[in-house]
């Protein structure tokens, strides 16, 4: 069993991790996210072209007379070639298909995702909705589930250490795809809001492994033997290995997922991969630190 | 019953379990038998859209023009056409529902393999609108007579002034290009071409062909006829009796009259909604021009009927898609609620006619809100690439288990098998109830990532027995505890991942859906396989044997010592 004094480096631990969270924050006022047509409305087309893949600057001479508007292209390396577009009708998709099939041959249409800006506007505000609602059903799932551990600390502190924990790994993750989308143009789409409410249960269910081993060893002790902080420094150590275990096979599948899963899940992939990353650190040296946190504050107030 | 027997029973179940999702899920194992072969080849894993190719539309419908009371009968209405037309153009399993979102009423069209999508597309948004228009007659604004009568005085004139300078020796083609007003002529010198008698108004007919003039010699008089005033000039004949033929040439000017009465068609109200059904029928019995036969509904039969009973005498027109197919004139009211639509159709003609107008029009107007379309070289790439992620996955958890835990780790990694087999089983077998699941690319995500989550019991336990065995108990009971203690920390995790998973499912989108159902199912599965299946196989297995073997549990040998020293 490893024995490392976890909750003496708390002081390093909300150092790091106000720094991370204030950047993120910055970051997304700075920058904000790189919106994808599932929020923004609009079009993404996949050309695939058999022969020669024509330079960005031909296609876009040949769309020139639909008047695209904010129309961007990218090259995707294996043979074919993006193009977004903002759309307000189906109508100037079928016309770019036609340009482009009439003047390249060779071209397939690989996909098309059209929004229109109604399902946009209301996907995202169903997304918020959604966030909002998983960290009210979180946060009161653990305060009944630990409702019988009051003492040292009260059940609802529980449940609002894990949401922290579990508010710092979304920012975080947040904060790392603006800055992706700011210099790699990384789009944010519906795949990133069901990542982040992975990354929820996911960083919840980490924090919850060592809350209830804290639980247990309290329980046992109530004789009085330990000290809370100590007790809580005991269970972090007693779970240490289960945690870095277990997140190690989930972050081996989503290397997996990354390098070899494809395009379209590749960015899934490394949102989920951030978000838990940091989902096990923080429950590691944030959630339960909180605890002890909280418990000494009380103890100073009396 | 004794401890042994029951346990040894729940071995061979478990084993019996195993061997028979490992066949389902991979049926080739067997190929040699081909009789067990097929039936266990039958069930097949659903594949979403993105896998396989295929169009996702939703559409809007506009629902402003209807009764709130009506709106789900009208969506409803929108959904069995749709329906209808999609299954007209066969594709495999076709989805089409309603949705409300935000407000609005919406349609979803799902069509898996399709090549071609753009035409689907216009299969689905193409309406065969029926519409039946009365004739209503605009005379427009009347020219007062005597306005008419000055203005034709003067071209008359002008006809006249043009005559004589043709008898005082102006050239007649000249005259013909400047001044004539029949367009189609003017500008060949008023040139008609040769001709045989009738083929002219009779007035113009009667000066070719009985007026005696020679060939190049212009009619003395101005001719007058409905159009206006002509000049008229043979040029030559050829041909004798009825081959008789005349060439020549005239000089028009107009004639003003008051402006035609302008025929427009005015909506009844009744339209392709009313209809009943449609057949193809002919005219009399046996081989003759075949009709299509409208039949209305009760309220279309009393439009109908009142239609026809205030035009009598008058014209009533079926429009199809806008443009008019035929406009017979109603003799009598038709209070049958049957009308024909006769159009000179040839038999194929007729027979498609009917069966678009079968699969009906739409009640409300819908539009295109969204779409995701996925070529099918696309679909497959993908489906290969996330399996091939997906066995890397699991390949890494296993190699990662067994360095770890050694011999525990080796039993995790049957139960790892056994539950991907299960969840492979659990895709399949899903299409034989109500409930079947469709597997899109990120549920291939979602059970990916639950191959990593799914050891992760294994590993509380793993870890639990760990330490259990540090502080002095021996293996055995040190397993037994292990998966006591661990299952509130497994239970109340997999809860928080459900109640997450939850709900991203009731967000309803396609993407997000396919995830967060494996998800769930993966949670459930995997607290099943890692504890129930886990644990059987570890107590049938494990016995005395392996008491002083620390190694193969992954326990150290100066944990050993620190667990003497303990004691």
């Amino acid at each position: 069993m490893s024995n490392f004094n976890i909750i003496a480096k708390t002081k390093y631990a909300y150092i790091f991790s106000g720094i991370l969270t204030i950047l993120s924050v910055l970051a997304l006022f700075v920058w904000g996210l790189k919106f994808g047509i599932d929020f923004t409305g609009g079009t993404l087309m996949e050309f695939k072209f058999e022969k020669n893949v024509p330079a960005n600057q031909e296609i876009e001479n040949t769309l020139k007379n639909l008047n695209l508007k904010s129309l961007t292209l990218q090259q995707t390396g294996s043979g074919s070639v993006l193009i977004r577009y903002a759309s307000e009708d189906d109508k100037i998709n079928q016309e770019v298909i036609k340009e482009i099939s009439e003047k390249y041959a060779d071209a397939k249409n690989l996909r098309t995702d059209y929004a229109n800006a109604s399902v946009s506007s209301e996907l995202k505000s169903k997304s918020l909705l959604a966030i909002f609602w998983a960290v009210i059903g979180i946060m009161t799932y653990i305060a009944i589930v630990f409702r019988r551990v009051s003492y040292p600390v009260a059940s609802w502190k529980y449940g609002a250490g894990a949401v922290i924990a579990l508010i710092h790994d979304i920012l975080i993750t947040v904060g790392i795809f603006s800055v992706l989308g700011h210099f790699f143009d990384i789009e944010v789409g519906i795949p990133f809001i069901a990542a982040l409410l992975t990354i929820l249960g996911f960083s919840v269910h980490d924090t919850i492994v060592v809350y209830d081993r804290t639980r247990e060893n309290l329980q046992r002790s109530s004789s009085g033997k330990g000290h809370f902080p100590e007790v809580v420094n005991r269970s972090l150590n007693e779970t240490l290995i289960r945690s870095i275990n277990t997140s190690f096979t989930v972050i081996m599948t989503l290397i997996a997922i990354y390098i070899f899963g494809g395009d379209s899940i590749k960015y899934f992939a490394l949102a989920l991969l951030i978000g838990v990353t940091f989902g096990t650190y923080s429950s590691i040296f944030i959630a339960s630190a909180l605890l002890v946190t909280s418990y000494n504050l009380q103890i100073k107030k009396k | 019953m004794s401890i042994g027997k029951k346990l040894r029973l729940k071995f061979i179940a478990v084993i019996i379990f195993a061997v028979l999702v490992g066949l389902i899920a991979y049926p080739k194992a067997v190929i040699k038998i081909p009789k067990l072969f097929n039936v266990l080849n039958k069930p097949k894993i659903n594949l979403g859209l993105d896998l396989q190719g295929g169009i996702h539309l939703e559409y809007k419908a506009d629902v402003s023009q209807i009764d709130n009371s009506k709106v789900a009968e009208a969506m409803q209405a929108v959904q069995d056409v749709i329906e209808r037309r999609v299954n007209a153009f066969g594709v495999a399993e076709p989805v089409v529902y309603t949705t409300k979102s935000g407000g609005e009423q919406r349609l979803v069209v799902e069509l898996a393999g399709i090549k071609d999508i753009n035409q689907a597309k216009n299969l689905i948004s193409a309406t065969p609108l029926l519409e039946f228009k009365t004739e209503k007659t605009d005379v427009g604004q009347q020219i007062p007579q005597d306005v008419l009568d000055k203005t034709n005085k003067e071209n008359k004139a002008k006809a006249q002034s043009l005559l004589d300078q043709i008898k005082n020796g102006a050239d007649f083609a000249t005259l013909a290009k400047e001044n004539s007003q029949d367009p189609g002529s003017k500008d060949n010198g008023g040139d008609l071409g040769f001709v045989k008698k009738g083929a002219f108004v009779p007035e113009f007919d009667k000066v070719l062909f009985d007026g005696n003039l020679k060939n190049g010699e212009v009619y003395p008089d101005l001719v007058e006829t409905q159009f206006g005033w002509h000049i008229i000039k043979k040029i030559e004949q050829r041909g004798s009796g009825d081959n008789l033929e005349v060439h020549s040439a005239h000089i028009l000017i107009s004639k003003a009259t008051q402006p035609a009465p302008k025929t427009t068609w005015v909506s009844t109200g009744l339209s392709g909604k009313n209809l009943k059904s449609a057949s193809v029928q002919f005219k009399t019995q046996g081989l003759s021009e075949p009709e299509v036969g409208l039949k209305f509904d009760d309220a279309g039969t009393k439009l109908f009927a009142d239609i026809t009973k205030n035009n009598i005498g008058k014209r009533v027109a079926i429009f199809l898609d806008g443009s008019i197919v035929t406009a017979p004139t109603v003799q009598s009211e038709v209070s049958n609620g049957e009308a024909v639509i006769t159009g000179n159709y040839t038999l194929n003609e007729a027979k498609n006619l009917v069966k678009r107008l079968n699969e009906g029009a739409l009640p409300v107007p819908i539009s295109l809100v969204g779409q995701q379309s996925v070529e099918a070289t696309l679909g497959q790439s993908s489906l290969e690439k996330s399996l091939k992620a997906g066995v890397i996955g699991l390949v890494l958890v296993i190699i990662f288990m067994l360095f770890y835990y050694r011999f525990l780790g080796l039993i995790a990694s049957f139960a790892l098998l056994i539950y991907s087999a299960l969840m492979i089983s659990i895709f399949k077998l899903s299409g034989f109830t109500p409930w079947q699941i469709t597997l899109t690319l990120p549920g291939i995500a979602g059970f990916v990532l639950s191959i990593g989550m799914a050891v992760d019991a294994n590993i509380l336990i793993f870890e639990r027995t760990k330490e259990e065995i540090r502080k002095g108990r021996n293996i055995l009971s040190a397993i037994e505890e292990g998966f006591k203690r661990a299952w509130t920390s497994i239970r109340d995790g997999n809860v928080s991942s459900i109640i997450t998973a939850f709900i991203l499912m009731e967000m309803g989108t396609g993407f997000v859906k396919g995830f967060a159902v494996t998800l769930i199912i993966g949670v459930l599965m995997s607290m099943f396989t890692a504890v129930v299946i886990t644990r059987t196989i570890l107590r049938f297995i494990l016995g005395s044997w392996i008491e002083n073997k620390l190694w193969l549990v992954g326990v150290k040998k100066d944990d050993d010592s620190e667990i003497s020293k303990k004691r």
